[in-house]
């Protein structure tokens, strides 16, 4: 699968494209965060983004789901057009999964609870639904043990996993990973990484902002990298590694390969 | 203003203003004491002996869980028999006024509330404080002078004015036995001129604007206290939100 | 008068008496606790709002009724009111007319300024994390307030409400003033009756500390039982009486109030 950016043929088949971004804006008070994004994913396509602190890449898949609300360019998620609206931002969000970098598991509620939550609340699953819901998706994260765990008893990797599982609950189609490993102790990067490996497998689509390039040359379909708040490359991963056209990949690539 | 006339509302003016002297003059008494008090009891807590330990809980347990309006009642009842108890004939003469059991009963009750709040700021101190002081040879009365007092005030500031602004709207329950304070006189000029919405707005106001003054000055002293202490505060406080 | 300054027989004899008048007590204090709690939602949801004038408003309401002395609080419900023309008329005079009702609305409003700043103060600490993690998951906001940052602040506010409530049953000694027979009232009548400056009084306070002190080992319990989640700390903290709240404990010292 070698493609380079914007797959030109995919515009036509608008049912093939997962997210549709065009030129996207950002501001906070003078500050662009986001300077006319383009970016088109399509189906199970696993992309990562990578770039320098401060360049957008949070920010971006921060506005897929509307945490961020953008202030120009529009967002199309799964055919439905992101706007203010409180319904379409409802929508947008079952189907969109996210993992954030400091996990956010709700630390009042076990595991298995924390996975419980937005399929009772949203989907209105009876008690036993969900709790075999979450069950199958802690088993996927291999937690199954660990189910009736607060999240203050588990190590980081675990919780990690937690927020992998909960956020798989809602069965969403397209998941976006926040730096998951960031905020980890070394040794629990790789089964955290294991796990986000096996979900590519299961042809979920996958946006994931993260420094592990290992993980990208291993499981990325493409890899963007942004710096000041635009895309610079935008590529597979195989030529994104070995052939980086601007200066600045380069520099990035050589900082962070060492 | 329907039925007042201008020299009636002077007169009840100056009954109001009398009353804030002594509404004012009871509270800073009971808390100059309360503090000197509570600062006092609160170090004296930090003895390790059971019976200093025993007194004190049992001493905090009981006034801080009592109504300070029962406490005003005893010593205002029961302070001359108290007396009388303790200094023989002689004291039981002696007649305590509502001022005299308004300041008694809180200084007993407050300074408890503020030993506390000394004794928490003195186990929050850096162990480091006690030893470098004494590293340095710096005599007892120095070191709890110069350097573990004034950061135990800084630590305590904030619950102590809690305790200033509370104790301020507890002032009014002396009145309940005979003090002629702030709200003795608004009560006097509400019945007399039949306007009672207007005096006790207005004395609710008096009360609230006394208690934005203060926490106006305790927030600039609070700033001054934390001088040389923000870089501190601030690596604390990053290190608490990681948590 | 012999050493001991309690007439054991007059305490006896006092006994129904008080209970009835600690009757009262109780009944003066569960009424405004949940009225004023029902009160404060709507308050402290003002004073969080972003319309100005809504959060000015519930501002001045907190300030006043937090700022003003009960005992002025209560002349004025129980001697101001009255004059209100339209109130006397009206079909609300039923509870404005009696001083019983008088102390119920006037303790309500006090406790429920409290109450409002206790809230928010529990609103304010969930960390803001986890409350997008829940926005993240398509939870609605109605939804993430009852199952997530409520359940949170009232762990992080557990410690002020107990406080508070514990002051505020002391507070409730001054109904008597209105011509209600509290526990206080009881007391004072017994004095008056006897002259004896310390029996009654001695069995009144005896009375209040022992209120006081079971409502403080419920507040321990829930505590307990609110931060199993936290089962560690809440061990470590069992051996320092007094100090039940595991969360936030840097900030006690400034919420030690009478």
């Amino acid at each position: 699968m070698t493609m380079h950016a914007p797959a030109p043929d995919a515009a036509k088949e608008p049912g093939r494209l997962a997210i549709t971004i065009s030129g996207l804006v950002k501001h906070y008070g003078s500050h662009r965060a986001l300077n006319g994004i383009d970016l088109e994913v399509r189906r199970g396509e696993r992309i990562v983004i990578c770039g320098p602190s401060g360049s957008g890449k949070s920010t971006l898949i921060r506005c897929i789901n509307a945490l961020e609300r953008h202030d120009g360019g529009s967002i199309v998620v799964n055919g439905i057009e992101l706007t203010a609206d409180e319904g379409t931002v409802q929508d947008i969000r079952q189907e969109v999964g996210m993992v954030f970098q400091h996990f956010n598991l709700f630390p009042h509620l076990t595991a298995i609870e924390n996975c419980m939550l937005a399929p009772q609340l949203n989907r209105g699953l009876t008690k036993a639904r969900a709790e075999k819901l979450a069950m199958h998706y802690l088993e996927r994260v291999h937690l199954a043990d660990h189910a009736r765990k607060y999240p203050s008893r588990l190590s980081g990797g675990q919780q990690q996993r937690v927020a992998i599982a909960r956020a798989l609950c809602m069965e969403p189609r397209i998941l976006l990973f926040d730096e998951p490993t960031s905020a980890l102790d070394p040794e629990m990067v790789n089964e955290v990484l294991g796990v986000m490996e096996e979900l590519a497998a299961s042809g979920v689509t996958m946006l994931c902002v993260t420094h592990e390039m290992g993980f990208a040359r291993r499981v990325a379909d493409r890899c963007v990298f942004m710096d000041h708040g635009e895309i610079v490359e935008s590529r597979d991963a195989a030529s994104f590694f070995q052939a980086p056209e601007s200066q600045r990949l380069r520099d990035f690539l050589a900082q962070i390969l060492r | 203003m329907t039925n007042l006339s201008l020299a009636d509302l002077a007169g009840y003016m100056r009954q109001l203003g009398e009353g804030a002297l002594i509404t004012l003059e009871l509270f800073l008494t009971s808390f100059a004491l309360a503090f000197i008090f509570g600062v006092l009891i609160g170090i004296a807590t930090l003895s390790r002996s059971r019976v200093v330990q025993g007194i004190w809980r049992v001493y905090a347990s009981i006034f801080m869980g009592v109504p300070s309006l029962l406490v005003i009642f005893l010593t205002f009842y029961g302070g001359s028999a108290m007396l009388g108890a303790v200094l023989g004939e002689f004291g039981a003469r002696i007649d305590i006024s509502p001022f005299g059991a308004g300041v008694i009963a809180f200084t007993v009750v407050y300074a408890a509330y503020i030993a506390e709040l000394v004794r928490g700021a003195i186990e929050n101190l850096p162990k480091g404080q006690f030893e470098g002081a004494r590293a340095l040879a710096i005599p007892p009365a120095i070191m709890w002078g110069k350097v573990i007092l004034p950061q135990v005030m800084r630590l305590a500031l904030p619950g102590l004015v809690n305790v200033w602004s509370f104790m301020l709207k507890e002032t009014p329950l002396v009145s309940l036995a005979g003090l002629q304070d702030l709200v003795a006189a608004a009560k006097i000029a509400a019945g007399a001129t039949k306007e009672p919405f207007i005096f006790f707005v207005a004395t609710a106001l008096v009360f609230i604007a006394f208690s934005a003054l203060s926490f106006r000055l305790a927030s600039r002293l609070e700033t001054r206290l934390d001088r040389g202490q923000r870089r501190e505060a601030a690596g604390r406080s990053s290190s608490r939100a990681a948590a | 008068m012999n050493g001991l300054p309690i007439d054991l027989a007059l305490a006896w004899e006092s006994l129904p008496a008080l209970f009835d008048g600690l009757k009262v007590t109780a009944i003066l204090t569960a009424l405004p606790l949940l009225l004023g709690l029902a009160l404060a939602f709507p308050i402290c949801f003002a004073r969080m709002s972003d319309r100005r004038w809504l959060a000015l408003l519930a501002e001045a309401f907190v300030t006043f009724f937090r700022g003003a002395p009960l005992l002025i609080l209560l002349y004025l419900v129980y001697y101001g009111l009255g004059q209100i023309e339209a109130l006397r008329e009206g079909p609300f005079w039923i509870l404005f007319g009696s001083p019983f009702g008088c102390a119920i609305v006037a303790l309500s409003l006090n406790h429920a300024a409290y109450m409002v700043e206790v809230l928010r103060g529990g609103l304010l600490a969930v960390p803001h994390g986890i409350v997008e993690a829940s926005e993240a998951l398509g939870i609605t906001r109605r939804n993430i307030f009852i199952w997530v940052k409520m359940p949170l602040a009232i762990r992080y506010g557990l410690k002020a409400y107990q406080n508070e409530v514990v002051s505020f049953i002391k507070g409730t000694a001054i109904v008597s003033v209105v011509t209600i027979t509290d526990l206080t009232a009881v007391a004072n009548s017994i004095f008056e009756q006897t002259y004896d400056p310390f029996t009654p009084i001695l069995c009144a306070a005896a009375f209040y500390w022992a209120f006081v002190n079971i409502i403080r080992l419920g507040f321990g319990l829930w505590g307990r039982w609110l931060n199993r989640h936290n089962a560690e700390d809440v061990a470590a903290d069992a051996g320092v009486p007094g100090r039940g709240a595991a969360l936030r404990r840097t900030s006690d010292l400034g919420q030690v109030t009478p």
